[in-house]
């Protein structure tokens, strides 16, 4: 690639002006509901995040205080088990996810160079879903109607006959909301990592930080469809007794056990590497020097994101699975160490070959050592199956994942927060407050959580309120009891130290930490637009505040920023995106508004709602694409680049593939239940089959017939083929409706319920291929569509191939079943 | 109920397991921690380089640790499966919210079902054949072996064996709703030549 | 091929093998395969190591056909190679020799 040439120098501070005109959001609430800028957004998350970790501290105060004596007259049974099921389910999925999500969009766009996250309005939409499902899961624990079932919901314990009350449905409907944010979260972090790097930066030039959040998005992206896919299907089997996990029809509750851990274990792993990704961050700047073993850890990612899949069943070593299948997994459990080790060892080396400098965020970062390394050894002692057989569901385990998770998140994340801050904020540090904040708590962690193991050991199972009868298990519990306390207060006093700085704390200086990378080459606290144009190699902070890199300022009065190309990062196209909007704050409330009433079930309103979600989903296309042909636009001298409109391959249609991934894993993992069912569930065969094979034979052909011809039709250049496709569609629908007339009683058997929910899935795909194709007819007619723009036809083209694969593979699925029984 | 205090080969190979777990896991620890410390003072020269760090110890030193490790649990693992054995006696464990039904061989060889306490003999395996009658639960005495779920519509077993007599105390170990803290029960060992009368015990 | 695809060929043939042989794992203790006898013992045990074989022989290909590391890029792909063929060997070995289905 010819290096592009820089920019003549202009005005640092007409630029800034320009840019924070064209950037900025009006201030007072209809800025703040209408933003779509990525640091504010990380912001929100990020200190929502800490709002939700501080409930869950008080959660778990009350769980120490209940355990300090034998007796347990502090709580009663019922509140005990909605709060220990609170404090689990908060930490995992309203703070640890959000707070890495948080930091993720706020620094990845300034540590590649670019102006924004690749989807401004689904960083939006994301916040503002976690906001509302978040709201729903505090308003349950404030009405004393919080799920108790345990943070990982075994059925049958959480199915209906067991929990009849309204609890279990509140965990399964908002943590997926929840859920929603997540997954949107990982699609604009691959997109924005592979393509809206700074001209010319390979992705071996990356900092470190983007490769660990490409591999955690990656995950998220496989890891969250299985736990979406078990929370839906048990909903369904609550509220409308469709059997997926129930075993007199034929259901299976390690289904949702594998489902579940199919997630649950990929989470821990999505929340330690974008903390490591802040250890090899900080840790060479505060040893001023650089990471040893880049590519090594690279590497390291690689194998982390793949083998962490390879690791579930270690959370099932007691259910009575055989011998051999247990070994893969301790074997896989072991080896996934390894990765975690080369790091380490690449962390300590690097401290050896710099001048290690203990400063606030390094004295976090030696908690992290002096924690997180014994976590992992505990770690390996429970992927030791027989040891696991007698440590399984004790204290032994409680104590395990507090010290892989504080020692290799929470400290590592407070490293963080302390080191960015003055980026966040733009002051500098109060000193002595943090220092203090940090030995109560680490001196408080270790009192309380190193004699958990020990207690586990001596025999007392997790999640008791009570034991009277074991006088041996007092002592350890009121240790652990009162050095809660004193990291409760250390926690307390970190977050003083942090509204110190914020509300006290002097202006500070550029680069404070001197680390001499992007994100600090911008003024402080971070203006809306990051820098005021793109960096090339060899600039510095002040070069690109005058303009000479990249596409300075604002001239065309609309917000834009580079895309590359993924592997190299030659520049391709210009994206402009979008402005302030109340869209993203409006879908999120509808949305949960359908929440809502399924939750309180009021079913057909429920499906009414779904038509809103639809309509307002519609609207998001307004700001898609041009109506006329606008040129090229010079980024730099004598390089002109196209807009977005006019190109093949943009962010929408990486956007798209990453989405179908994730949609991918969830068929996969329906396939997986359906082979699970059938093969492993007592109670199968299922009963004949109404009407049979040759009357359903018919309907799914005329559906196969129809999709396929709508993939045909959606080759057709500038799609010409849509309203023709729009018949096809429709036809599938009526070939679909028929189907579902002919299907036995779901409520009957497994099978029954698998198939209803295998048609249910193709509905919802072809009924949105439906929709692209219209919204494919109407940019042909307002001229989106055109020769020389693309706009929506590749997200409608892939969308039908996808539907036509899926269908494909669930009638073969069923046309097999019939015939083999 | 400590795991630590065990009273049956099954515990009594675990717990070896786990005291050689913990003194490789103590020493690792403490040679992390003066790696670490040793970065602040003054390490020494020449600068060990990737070579070291990531092939000798990321690499190097921990498949070795961790082969050892997985190898001493297979191998542990594999002695406690539960081969057909003509001295093993068959008993049975049915859970339920919140307690536990236990149906074990009479005087006269009939099965005789208890309430919240297990008969078995010294010296002699014992299949445990474990099941549910509503939600998932966990068998589990820990001074005995390692625990097994209880799970609805499908039976496990669990191989026990208690080298001397003596009452041993077991709980659930599967979180299953209000009642879950209370659902213990215990298992009275009694020696071979003094078989307990059950049909008088059955009536508590 | 570019590197990071390359990158990727060795622990998705992993991710591959470990589903297949777990799945047929499962597969063959409901389908009663320890009682059918065959080469090494029983059908279940056959199928495993085949299956675990032909995975190996897969990664060790892939190790083979791996280009020369070059540049980071080329080193980390090689890395990638490595990282599937030692996670075949020692996630998967449990096939030779432990009780199939208890």
């Amino acid at each position: 690639m010819i290096p592009p040439r820089p920019n003549p120098p202009q005005n640092a501070l007409r630029l800034h002006r320009e840019l924070d005109r064209v950037w900025g959001r009006p201030p007072g609430l209809r800025g703040f509901l209408s933003s779509v800028n990525h640091s504010e957004l990380g912001l929100r998350f990020m200190i929502a995040a800490f709002v939700f970790f501080a409930v869950a501290g008080m959660l778990a105060m009350l769980i120490r205080t209940q355990l300090a004596t034998p007796g347990g007259a502090f709580l009663d049974t019922a509140h005990y088990n909605q709060i220990f099921t609170m404090h689990g389910s908060i930490m995992m999925f309203l703070f640890a996810i959000p707070m890495l999500e948080g930091l993720g969009m706020y620094l990845l766009p300034k540590m590649l160079g670019a102006r924004d996250l690749a989807f401004p309005r689904l960083s939006a939409f994301g916040w503002w879903c976690y906001l509302f499902g978040g709201a729903i899961i505090l308003l349950a624990l404030l009405a004393g109607v919080a799920p108790d079932g345990g943070w990982f919901m075994y059925t049958p314990l959480s199915s209906k006959t067991y929990s009849p009350g309204i609890n279990a449905d509140v965990w399964l409907l908002g943590i997926t909301f929840v859920e929603v944010s997540a997954v949107a979260a990982a699609v604009e972090i691959i997109v924005t990592v592979l393509r809206m790097r700074a001209p010319g930066m390979r992705l071996t030039d990356m900092p470190l930080m983007a490769w660990y959040m490409l591999g955690t998005a990656a995950m998220m992206l496989v890891g969250f469809p299985p736990l979406i896919l078990g929370s839906v299907l048990l909903e369904i089997e609550r509220a409308f007794g469709w059997p997926f996990f129930d075993v007199a029809r034929g259901g299976d509750p390690l289904l949702w056990q594998h489902l579940f851990w199919l997630f649950g274990h990929p989470e821990v792993y999505i929340i330690f590497l974008p903390a490591a990704g802040a250890i090899s961050t900080i840790l060479p700047v505060m040893c001023r020097t650089r990471i040893m073993g880049y590519g090594a850890i690279v590497a390291a990612v690689l194998g982390l994101v793949f083998l962490s899949f390879g690791l579930w069943v270690h959370h099932m070593f007691a259910v009575g699975i055989p011998h051999m299948a247990l070994a893969f997994f301790s074997a896989a459990s072991a080896l996934v160490a390894v990765p975690t080790a080369v790091q380490i060892f690449a962390w300590i080396g690097t401290m050896w070959q710099g001048r290690p400098q203990m400063r606030l965020p390094m004295l976090h970062l030696m908690g992290f050592f002096s924690t997180f390394v014994m976590g992992g050894l505990t770690g390996v002692m429970l992927a030791i199956v027989p040891f696991n057989w007698q440590a399984h569901d004790t204290a032994f385990v409680t104590a395990h994942l507090h010290y892989v998770l504080i020692g290799g998140f929470v400290f590592p994340m407070m490293a963080a927060a302390v080191y960015w801050l003055p980026l966040f904020s733009g002051c500098a540090r109060v000193k002595g407050v943090g220092e203090a904040a940090f030995w109560l708590i680490l001196t408080g962690f270790h009192g309380t959580f190193l004699i958990m193991h020990l207690t586990g050991l001596l025999g007392m199972p997790r999640r008791i309120d009570a034991y009277p009868d074991n006088p041996e298990w007092i002592l350890p519990n009121l240790v652990s009891s009162l050095f809660g306390f004193v990291m409760a207060m250390g926690f307390a006093l970190f977050l003083l130290d942090l509204l110190l700085q914020v509300v006290f704390g002097s202006r500070a200086r550029r680069d404070p930490w001197e680390a001499g990378t992007l994100e600090w080459a911008m003024p402080m606290p971070a203006p809306s637009y990051n820098i005021a144009s793109l960096p090339l190699p060899g600039q510095t902070a002040l070069d690109l505040a005058r303009g000479e890199g990249m596409l300075p300022g604002a001239p065309r009065d609309r917000r834009e920023t580079l895309v590359v190309e993924a592997l190299g990062g030659a520049p391709r196209h210009v994206a402009v995106l979008p402005e302030n909007t109340l869209l993203p704050v409006v879908t999120a409330a509808v949305i949960g508004g359908f929440v809502l009433l399924m939750l309180f079930g009021f079913y057909r309103p429920a499906a009414v709602a779904l038509a809103a979600i639809a309509l307002t989903a519609w609207q998001w296309q307004g700001f898609m694409g041009c109506r006329r042909d606008a040129g090229p636009v010079e980024v730099s001298p004598g390089l002109r680049l196209p807009p977005n409109w006019a190109v093949e391959d943009g962010l929408a249609r990486t956007g798209l593939v990453c989405l179908l991934i994730a949609n991918g894993t969830l068929f996969a993992c329906f396939l997986f239940a359906v082979g699970f069912l059938s093969v492993i569930a007592p109670n199968w065969p299922a009963p004949e089959s109404g009407p049979g094979t040759a009357r359903a034979a018919i309907p799914a052909g005329l559906l196969l017939l129809s999709l396929l011809a709508a993939s045909a039709l959606a080759r057709l250049s500038l799609a010409r083929g849509a309203s023709a496709a729009l018949l096809a569609l429709g036809a599938a629908l009526a070939a679909a409706g028929l189907l579902a007339a002919g299907l036995d009683d779901p409520t009957r058997h497994a099978r029954d319920a698998l198939r209803a929910a295998g048609l249910g899935y193709v509905v919802l795909h072809v009924g949105i291929a439906l929709m692209l194709a219209l919204l494919c007819l109407v940019q042909r007619r307002d001229g989106r569509i055109a020769p020389g723009r693309v706009s929506a036809w590749p997200v409608w083209r892939i969308w039908q191939d996808y539907t036509l694969a899926t269908t494909a593979v669930l009638t073969g699925l069923v046309a097999a079943q019939e015939v083999l029984s | 109920m400590s795991s630590l205090a065990p009273a049956g080969p099954a515990a009594a190979q675990i717990a070896v397991l786990w005291w050689a777990m913990l003194a490789g896991a103590v020493l690792i620890t403490l040679m992390v921690l003066a790696l670490v410390w040793r970065g602040f003072a003054a390490p020494p020269h020449p600068r060990p380089g990737e070579s070291f760090w990531i092939h000798g110890m990321g690499l190097g030193f921990s498949l070795a640790v961790l082969a050892a490790v997985v190898g001493a649990g297979i191998w542990v693992g594999e002695r406690l499966q539960a081969r057909p054995d003509p001295e093993a006696i068959r008993v049975e464990a049915i859970a339920r919210q919140w307690d536990w039904r236990f149906r074990q061989p009479g005087p006269d060889g009939r099965m005789v079902e208890t309430r919240g306490r297990l008969h078995i003999p010294a010296g002699r395996p014992v299949d445990v054949v474990i099941r549910s009658e509503d939600v998932i639960h966990s068998f589990w005495v820990p001074r005995l072996a390692g625990k097994m779920d209880a799970l609805p519509g499908r039976d496990n077993l669990l191989r026990i064996q208690a080298d001397a007599p003596g009452l041993y105390h077991g709980t659930s170990a599967e979180f299953s709703g209000t009642g879950y803290a209370g659902m213990r029960f215990e298992v009275l060992v009694w020696p071979p030549d003094d078989p307990p009368d059950l049909t008088a015990e059955e009536a508590e | 091929m570019t590197w990071p695809l390359r990158a990727l060929l060795g622990p998705m043939l992993w991710a591959a093998a470990f589903s297949a042989i777990y799945a047929v794992h499962g597969l063959g203790c409901a389908l009663d395969w320890p009682a059918r006898p065959a080469p090494v013992g029983d059908l279940h045990r056959f199928a495993l190591i085949s299956l675990w074989l032909a995975s190996l022989m897969g990664g060790a290909l892939i190790l083979w056909r791996m280009p020369k590391a070059g540049d980071a890029g080329g080193r980390i792909a090689r890395a990638g190679g490595w990282i599937g063929f030692l996670a075949i060997l020692l996630t998967l070995f449990p096939v030779l020799g432990l009780t199939t289905c208890g």
